[in-house]
Formats: C-alpha cells, sequence, structure tokens
C-alpha cells in the first residue's frame, strides 16, 4: 500500500493575483481541497489549497505563500500527493483503486496468476486488469464476490477463482 | 428514427444459442462473442459475455439495468487510464 496517492496537479498559472489552475483526480472534483496539506512528488513541498472558481478542465485555487503570477506560473506541471491516511474508511466490500493497484493475485491453489495493473469500469461493473509475466497481454477480471472471494490488503494478495476463458489457454 | 417496435429487438442468432447452451450447461463461463450490435435481452441476466472489442475481450456481467442496451456500449475501443486518486471500486 503507498502512504502517498497522486489527487491532483497543478496546470499553471491563473489570473495575475497569484492563482493556480488545478486539475483535480478526485471522483468528486472538489474533494481535493479536503486534503490538507497537500505535498509534491518528492514529499518536501508542502501546499494548501483553496478553492476559488470552476474553470475549464478545473478549478482556480489560491495556494499558501504564492502571491503573485511569477511564482504561480512556476508551479506549473506540480502533481499534488496526499497522505493515504487522510482518505476515509471505507464499509466492507469497498476499496479504493490505489490500495487494490499493486496486489499480487493467486488462484485457489495458490498459483500467482498475476499483479493488480489497474482498476476499469465501463460500466457493467469493476474490473480489475491483471498483468503478468506469462500473459501476452493485460486480462480483465469481474470484481465480484464469486470470482474474488478475498482481498487481503494486509498480505498484499488476492485470492481469485477465474471463470473459464478469462485466462488464455 | 428509432427501430420498428413490430420487428423486436435485434440479436444475433450466434449469441442466443451460446447464451441457451451456457445456461443449460450451469458453469461458470465467459461467453465470447463479437456481436456488440446485439441488443442485450432479459434472458441474458446473470450472464457473463465476453464482449470484442476489436483487440480482447471485455468481460460484461449482465444486470437487469442493462436490458434494452447494446453489448457494444459496454466493451469500449479506446482505452484510457486516468488517475486512481480516491476511486472507490465496489465487490459485488
Amino acid at each position: 500500500m503507498s502512504d502517498r496517492i497522486c489527487v491532483g496537479a497543478i496546470a499553471g498559472s491563473y489570473g495575475v493575483k497569484g492563482e493556480v489552475r488545478l486539475k483535480s483526480f478526485c471522483a468528486d472534483p472538489e474533494a481535493i481541497a479536503d486534503f490538507d496539506p497537500l505535498f509534491s512528488e518528492d514529499g518536501t513541498q508542502r501546499y494548501s489549497v483553496t478553492l476559488t472558481h470552476v474553470v475549464k478542465n478545473g478549478f482556480s485555487a489560491k495556494i499558501n505563500g504564492v502571491s503573485n503570477k511569477e511564482q504561480a506560473e512556476k508551479l506549473r506541471g506540480i502533481r499534488l500527493f496526499a497522505d493515504r491516511d487522510q482518505l476515509p474508511e471505507l464499509p466492507d466490500d469497498e476499496f479504493y483503486h490505489a490500495d487494490l493497484i499493486g496486489l499480487t493475485v493467486l488462484d485457489t491453489g495458490g498459483n500467482v496468476l498475476g499483479r493488480v495493473k489497474n482498476v476499469q469500469n465501463y460500466g457493467a461493473g469493476d474490473l480489475l486488469e491483471i498483468e503478468g509475466s506469462v500473459l501476452e497481454n493485460t486480462v480483465l477480471l469481474p470484481f465480484t464476490k464469486e470470482i474474488v472471494p478475498t482481498v487481503d490488503l494486509a498480505g498484499g494478495r488476492i485470492i481469485a477463482d477465474p471463470p473459464e476463458g478469462i485466462y488464455p489457454e | 428514427m428509432s427501430r420498428s417496435v413490430w420487428k423486436g429487438p435485434f440479436v444475433d442468432s450466434y449469441v442466443l444459442k451460446k447464451a441457451e447452451k451456457s445456461r443449460e450447461s450451469g458453469r461458470s463461463e465467459v461467453i465470447k462473442i463479437w456481436s456488440r450490435r446485439s441488443t442485450i435481452l432479459p434472458q441474458f441476466v446473470g450472464l457473463t459475455f465476453g464482449v470484442y472489442n476489436g483487440h480482447k475481450h471485455i468481460p460484461v456481467n449482465v444486470s437487469e439495468d442493462m436490458i434494452g442496451q447494446k453489448f457494444g456500449e459496454y466493451s469500449p475501443t479506446r482505452t484510457y487510464y486516468g488517475h486512481a486518486a480516491d476511486k472507490k471500486a465496489k465487490r459485488k
């Protein structure tokens, strides 16, 4: 489980008063303001963000310590990270994508099937995208109790019972 | 203009046959189909189809609220990887 997750990025300056154009990657875009503080990728810089307006493709925001356009322009391209601990607890059978990505996938016999690369949803339920050294392409596994009976976040593994036809012969 | 009601929903015949065969066998399997244009019918509810997107078969677990849509709607042909951030997945 990674300690910090990427929740947004600074796309450039906005206006002449030191505001920045902020892109949010959160499920609810405005939730990016709830994470305080935010960090740069290497963790050396801390930012406190206050949203001011909704603009095209994001928000305009004030960042503490940034008071003019030049300072704001210097922040362009910085990705913003939040501590994983700031995310609220979820009920049973709900998981953050960030927690699932990277888990090892085992079959019911204990054989390694691969690793979770991504979590997708195309409208028919969540799908785990699994990559493995023996797989030519990634495999999509429906995230259901029947097919994925065990999710062990502490152990870093998922037990799966894939139906016929999911994995190539 | 929408499709005439008297014609009924369009489904490729091989999809119907494969679905019927899978239901009779009772096994947990993914029914591989290439027919993105077929309509999802009530008898498909509970089955899992692998709908081809030109590259691979995307698993589509059919539920009641999908009836009347086309299979292709659940199997996008272009890939977009967003950011995980605080997005959640629910195990059904």
